[in-house]
């Protein structure tokens, strides 16, 4: 069974005072190949902790996930991490940004320029090569972060809040052309958003996490298909609903401190 | 390296008042009598004194060797601190080991060494080169090590998502990540080197432009002081520009400088 499988996973920090403090507490998910799945849910819900957990950066205190049915157990190429602010290499050019997994994985020099023309192409880069990350927009920036994760051709991608450092209107020309390179490779895509409206305009399934201690709140599955019209009635439905039900989530918690 | 025009401000203008007026006094509270020679010198008497001793050869050969001393002891410095420090950045280990030792000798004022180093090394040459080495060498050392140690956490995460083995994460992204802090290293440590051989020319040398210095005090020659320090402080400055001349070349492309 191929895609991402999370099993049961925890995650317990120790806080400054010594206590146990429940971060992420049993998530189950089975995500499908193919299947682009957002986690949306209030900051400071773990969204990011459970994605880094699946990248294999950081350690679950309890439970397991695979890939493909192979169990993760620390950061593989096969995992692809797209980061928040595309961390590129200031000192390296585009052109060397893009082609970083390759070089460390030492693959073949004709390999690396093919790819990497096509690369460029297909997030609109061409022309830019040889250019450096501050002479380029955020969101050229954080286009090359994303073909440096995909010219790995990496079974899962996983992306933590990347168009989140963008203004609206490039993150709205960035997720136009995430669901075309979606379309195009049906790779498997674990999204991390705190924009709703993103995760429901991108999304085959959207997972809604509960406020800490996160556990699985809600899912919506999305069938509307791509291209999506931004205002189509069920899109900004699902949009509403979840607004709704973050809210009841948060009084919840409210009820929970007043006991 | 392009010059950029600058414009001249009303600030710059207030400056160069300021230089002149202070040359000025310098030059009529000499020559009028009011200060002695023994304690200031005129700006003229500076410069003719300057012209006669590069003129007669004698600065020349001790000019050469201050610059050799430098070369050598810096040099030396700059290689092994940078290298220390990635070793110590590839294996912690080493540095555990090593931090101890490198800050208790670190602790040690530099001068205080001297009467050793002549002792062991003798008063030429061989004293000087080391005790520039140790002037500089520390400062280089915690640069690197500090720079290595500042390396964002999200550049460690690429490379930790692409596989990247211990020795390549240190070579192409902590490393190129600490070049700021490396080269803040190298400047300070410039100008320490040259604080480094001037105190040991004065206290106990052959030749070299501290022991020049040394001797003009001697003979009360302070318009040959004068231009001693003037010559040591150009001479410093344009040390400390070089190093920033070759950050420039190595960084300019992807960073402001």
């Amino acid at each position: 069974m191929p895609g991402i499988h999370i099993k049961n996973i925890s995650k317990t920090y120790i806080d400054g005072a010594g206590n146990p403090v429940d971060a992420i507490k049993e998530i189950n998910l089975d995500i499908k190949d193919g299947e682009f799945v957002s986690i949306v849910g209030p900051s400071g819900c773990g969204k990011s902790t459970l994605l880094e957990i699946v990248a294999g950066l950081q350690k679950q205190t309890a439970g397991e996930v695979y890939i493909d049915d192979k169990k993760v157990t620390g950061p593989s190429r096969d995992i692809g991490v797209v980061f928040q602010d595309a961390a590129l290499f200031p000192w390296k050019t585009i052109k060397k940004n893009i082609l970083y997994g390759m070089e460390i994985s030492k693959a073949p020099k004709e390999e690396q320029e093919e790819k990497l023309k096509s690369y460029l192409e297909l997030m609109n880069l061409t022309g830019f090569a040889d250019k450096y990350p501050s002479q380029l927009s955020g969101g050229m920036r954080q286009r090359a972060g994303i073909a440096r994760t995909l010219i790995m051709n990496p079974k899962v991608t996983l992306m933590d809040e990347p168009f989140s450092a963008v203004d609206h209107l490039t993150r709205c020309t960035l997720q136009e052309e995430l669901v075309r390179i979606h379309e195009k490779e049906k790779k498997t895509v674990l999204f991390v958003t705190h924009d709703i409206n993103e995760a429901v305009f991108l999304s085959d399934r959207v997972i809604l996490l509960s406020p800490r201690p996160s556990v699985i709140q809600n899912e919506y599955v999305i069938k509307t298909k791509h291209p999506r019209s931004r205002s189509d009635d069920y899109l900004v439905h699902v949009a509403a609903k979840i607004v709704a039900d973050i809210s009841r989530g948060a009084e919840n918690v409210e009820s929970e401190y007043m006991i | 390296m392009k010059a950029k025009k600058k414009k001249i401000t009303l600030i710059n203008i207030l400056q160069i008042i300021t230089v002149a007026a202070i040359l000025i006094y310098m030059q009529v509270a000499v020559k009028s009598g009011a200060i002695s020679k023994i304690f200031l010198a005129a700006p003229t008497d500076i410069v003719s004194e300057g012209v006669k001793i590069i003129s007669n050869g004698t600065l020349l050969p001790h000019f050469l060797i201050s610059v050799e001393e430098i070369l050598v002891g810096y040099g030396i410095a700059a290689f092994v601190g940078i290298s220390l420090g990635i070793i110590w950045t590839l294996f912690p280990k080493t540095e555990e080991f090593g931090n101890v030792f490198c800050a208790a000798i670190m602790a040690i004022p530099k001068v205080a060494i001297l009467p050793l180093l002549i002792l062991w090394f003798g008063i030429g040459f061989t004293s000087k080169v080391v005790l520039i080495f140790l002037f500089s060498v520390f400062t280089i050392l915690y640069n690197t090590v500090t720079g290595a140690k500042q390396c964002k956490d999200s550049y460690l995460k690429v490379a930790s998502v692409f596989e990247a083995s211990r020795f390549q994460t240190v070579f192409t992204v902590v490393i190129p990540s600490a070049l700021p802090s490396i080269f803040n290293g190298l400047r300070l440590a410039a100008a320490t080197a040259f604080t480094g051989v001037v105190f040991s020319e004065m206290q106990s040398a052959k030749a070299g432009v501290g022991y020049l210095l040394s001797e003009a005090q001697g003979l009360l020659n302070t318009s040959r002081v004068f231009f001693l320090i003037i010559l040591i402080t150009v001479m410093s400055v344009i040390f400390v520009k070089l190093i920033s001349l070759i950050e420039y070349s190595v960084c300019h492309k992807w960073r402001r400088i």
